[in-house]
């Protein structure tokens, strides 16, 4: 037996077609994830296979992995040669907040030698131009100015292939109009979504993300990372009423909250009285704009990094930690299905089971709206197999949970 | 800039000559006496102990006297502890006083430079003074030392509690006087910031002061009024806002110094620019120019907004170049200066807020310094600091730290 978010009892033994089980599940809450079903969506959603390589450091060792998984994924040629490239990096919250002393990038940021690493294979494989994008924090300045307050030298990433250039996607940026992405399935929360024109610009999109939980969606992987391409000029704490701010202000508390309505200029939302819980809606705004605009090419790098949470500001039992381990695919379903498993937690796990004990699972209601499974048993994993990569990040995670400071 | 003497106002309920001895082994050696509050036979006493006496309002010759904000993190108008103002990006607004100190240097060359600034509730804590005794002494100023009702009733009284915060104050007033030696050294600039800073160009040039100052960005005052080529020396960059263009001869050296490869900052009315506009190189609110072998950063429109002038000129010169960097550690204020042979330096700190967590404060100065020590305010000796070198910077991991600190650097 499961329950959906309105508490409707779903029997799991009811034997329902797929057509049956999505017209039922219409009725209920259109796209709710409902765990009942799991089974038969998991075998309807498509697959791909996942590479896992071991990589202790951010030094030598670095590019020949990456270049080894990109190979075990059918070769990067045949993904970016020719074309331009839109790869979403890390960079979540000030570059002015660290955990404890530690540099950024081994801990909450996209590391820059993974950045600098991927870009240099991509320009190699024959990438015609390769655009580093992400939504900096509260502000419209380049993202080189962003990665110097960090402590990083941009040009080290910059002069890492020919054609790369970085554009802060939190604002109009260098076109004169937002694009507007539709979301295909029809969208849990948007229809649609004004974003930067860098995520229609391009031939293949890359979401280069860092392996961490996240204390409001569970997880945060490939497809989380997606979250930090809506502009807060639109959809921050400081958008106008009718149109786009012309600077960001403020984070997205209006995605986590549903307080407010973005810019009437923007797709509003579908059913302004569905939940207003952060829980409820950021892993349905996460698959919305995965399928809005998809991710072609998926890297989650766990080289270094944290558990317990997304970044410094969760206060509580934040643990700097070295799982020394990548993940790649090019289904973001898939890959963050293999990269929960590497983490000690069950992709399958719905709303109630760690890490998902207070949100809905964005991994299911992806493979719901038929992203891709999160079923290991249909994805291929290649390299390092998941018992031999497992870094026991639910472990910590039950341990924290017990500690008498919490 | 000299800060000889520490004041202090004198609480009018203070009559007993006996409170004098309160100052004993203090810093404290200026009284400032309400004029008609009856404090007759504390002056006496005073001066009988050497103490030197004046009127508040009237200060003594050689000081220029202030009026300041009460440092710390502006709250809202209700005072409820948990909320802040917070300035245009949300970054928590500030009340500072260093941009004036170091303005009024500046304007009076000479002077004393003490900064009227009374405690205002709620921040009223230990703390709180801690961080009006720094904010003016980081700065080379000095605050005229001032007690709210309730802590010098409870000095006087003996309260414990008041007497721990009265030497908590006094033991920061103490620190600073002990390191007059800092006052020597000449505040490092990456930003030069030119106006008359008076008329019509006052209120402009004051925020946009106090606005860089809130970005750490290290800067120099620029007197429109007796300029020389040697103010312009080791900037980037030079800021120019005022309401009118400049005279010939500042015009002439401030284009010397852009072709020599630095930055001017200015809007349209510098008047006529000369060089061609850069191609490739877009900014949404400024027309970026190449003249010689550097470049002209001019407005589109009119300079009437000090936040963006401050945030925006972080960006045109670029944080490559910042002096001060900073990690964790929340609404902070700086002032690094260095000795004329720039073979040692001093990078004072201000705290305005509490630092929670266990986000432990660090910064990057840039300089090639192979020796650190830190100076805390309850440390009567300098500490180890754990640092890590970098290229052309040396970055220092701050211990937990409330109100202030200050790193000394040595190549």
């Amino acid at each position: 037996m499961g329950n959906d978010l309105t508490g409707v009892a779903l029997d799991v033994q009811a034997g329902y077609t797929r057509r049956e089980w999505l017209a039922r599940a219409a009725t209920i809450v259109p796209g709710a994830c409902l765990a009942a079903s799991s089974a038969g969506r998991a075998a309807a959603a498509p697959t791909a296979p996942v590479a896992v390589a071991r990589c202790r450091t951010y030094g030598p060792e670095l590019l020949p992995t990456l270049d080894r998984m990109f190979d075990q994924l059918g070769g990067l040629a045949r993904i970016v040669k020719g074309r331009t490239v839109g790869i979403k990096i890390n960079l979540t919250g000030m570059p002015s907040y660290r955990v404890g002393y530690l540099p950024l990038g081994h801990t909450h940021y996209t590391n820059p030698e993974v950045i600098a690493a991927t870009v240099h294979l991509m320009g190699r494989a024959g990438a015609r131009r390769i655009r580093l994008l992400e939504s900096c924090w509260s502000t419209a300045d380049p993202v080189e100015e962003y990665l110097l307050q960090a402590g990083w030298e941009p040009r080290d990433i910059l002069r890492a292939s020919r054609n790369v250039e970085f554009e802060n996607t939190n604002c109009l940026g260098k076109s004169r109009t937002y694009s507007r992405l539709v979301v295909p399935f029809g969208g849990y929360i948007f229809p649609a979504y004004d974003l930067n024109h860098s995520y229609e610009d391009c031939d293949v999109f890359v979401s280069l993300a860092k392996l961490k939980e996240h204390a409001s969606a569970g997880v945060t992987l490939s497809m989380k990372n997606c979250f930090g391409i809506t502009p807060a000029t639109i959809y921050g704490t400081g958008a106008g009423e009718d149109e786009p701010s012309e600077l960001p202000r403020g984070g997205r508390t209006m995605m986590h909250t549903g307080y407010r309505q973005p810019p009437r200029s923007a797709p509003q939302e579908k059913d302004p009285k569905s939940p207003r819980q952060d829980g409820y809606r950021i892993p349905r705004i996460i698959v919305d704009l995965v399928s809005a605009r998809p991710v072609d090419l998926a890297v989650v790098e766990g080289v270094k990094t944290i558990a317990g949470a997304e970044g410094p500001w969760i206060t509580h039992g934040i643990a700097p930690t070295s799982p020394g381990l990548i993940v790649a695919g090019t289904n973001p379903v898939t890959t963050d299905a293999v990269c929960m498993a590497v983490m000690g937690y069950d992709p399958m796990a719905d709303r109630g089971t760690a890490p998902f004990e207070t949100c809905d699972s964005t991994l299911c209601l992806a493979e719901d709206v038929g992203i891709g499974t999160r079923d290991l048993s249909r994805i291929e994993v290649i390299g390092v197999p998941i018992k031999e990569a497992l870094f026991d990040f639910a472990a910590i995670r039950r341990q924290r949970l017990l500690s008498p400071s919490r | 800039m000299a800060a000889r003497r520490t004041p202090m106002r004198w609480p009018a309920t203070w009559k007993d000559p006996a409170t004098l001895a309160l100052l004993k082994g203090t810093a404290v050696d200026c009284l400032l006496l309400e004029k008609g509050a009856g404090l007759g036979p504390i002056a006496a006493r005073a001066q009988q102990e050497g103490l030197m006496v004046a009127e508040a309002g009237a200060p003594p010759p050689g000081v220029t006297v202030t009026d300041g904000e009460w440092p710390g993190v502006k709250l809202t108008a209700s005072g409820t502890p948990d909320r802040v103002s917070a300035g245009p990006t949300g970054v928590p607004w500030v009340d500072a006083n260093g941009w004036k100190i170091r303005l009024m240097a500046a304007l009076h060359p000479g002077t004393d430079i003490w900064v009227e600034a009374v405690p205002v509730a709620p921040r009223l804590f230990p703390e709180s003074y801690i961080i009006g005794v720094a904010d003016a002494a980081a700065h080379g100023g000095r605050w005229i030392i001032s007690l709210d009702e309730r802590m010098a009733a409870g000095v006087a009284a003996g309260n414990p509690e008041a007497l721990r915060a009265w030497k908590t104050l006094t033991g920061a007033a103490g620190f600073f006087s002990a390191h007059e030696e800092w006052l020597q050294y000449v505040p490092a600039a990456v930003v030069g910031i030119i106006s008359d800073f008076g008329g019509q160009n006052e209120t402009m040039s004051h925020e946009i002061l106090n606005l860089v100052a809130r970005t750490n960005q290290q800067y120099r005052i620029i007197l429109k009024k007796g300029f020389s080529k040697a103010c312009f020396q080791g900037l980037r960059a030079v800021i120019y806002a005022d309401e009118d263009p400049p005279a010939p001869d500042l015009r002439k050296e401030a284009l010397a110094f852009v072709r020599s490869g630095a930055m001017l900052i200015t809007g349209p009315r510098w008047g006529e620019l000369p060089g061609r506009p850069l191609a490739g190189v877009e900014h949404p609110r400024y027309e970026l120019r190449a003249f010689g072998r550097g470049r002209l950063a001019v407005s589109r429109a009119d300079l009437d907004d000090p936040y963006l002038i401050a945030s925006d000129s972080m960006v045109l010169i670029s944080h490559r170049h910042a002096l001060v960097r900073f990690w964790n550690a929340g609404a902070v204020g700086s002032h690094l200066a260095v000795t004329p042979d720039r073979k040692r330096a001093v990078l004072q700190m201000v705290f305005y807020a509490r630092l929670f967590g266990d986000n432990r404060p660090s910064v990057r100065i840039a300089g090639r310094y192979r020796q650190t020590r830190l100076w805390t305010l309850d440390q009567e000796s300098p500490g180890a600091v754990e640092t890590e070198t970098q290229r052309n910077a040396v970055e220092a991991h701050l211990p937990p730290v409330t109100g202030y600190a200050a790193v000394e650097l040595e190549v």
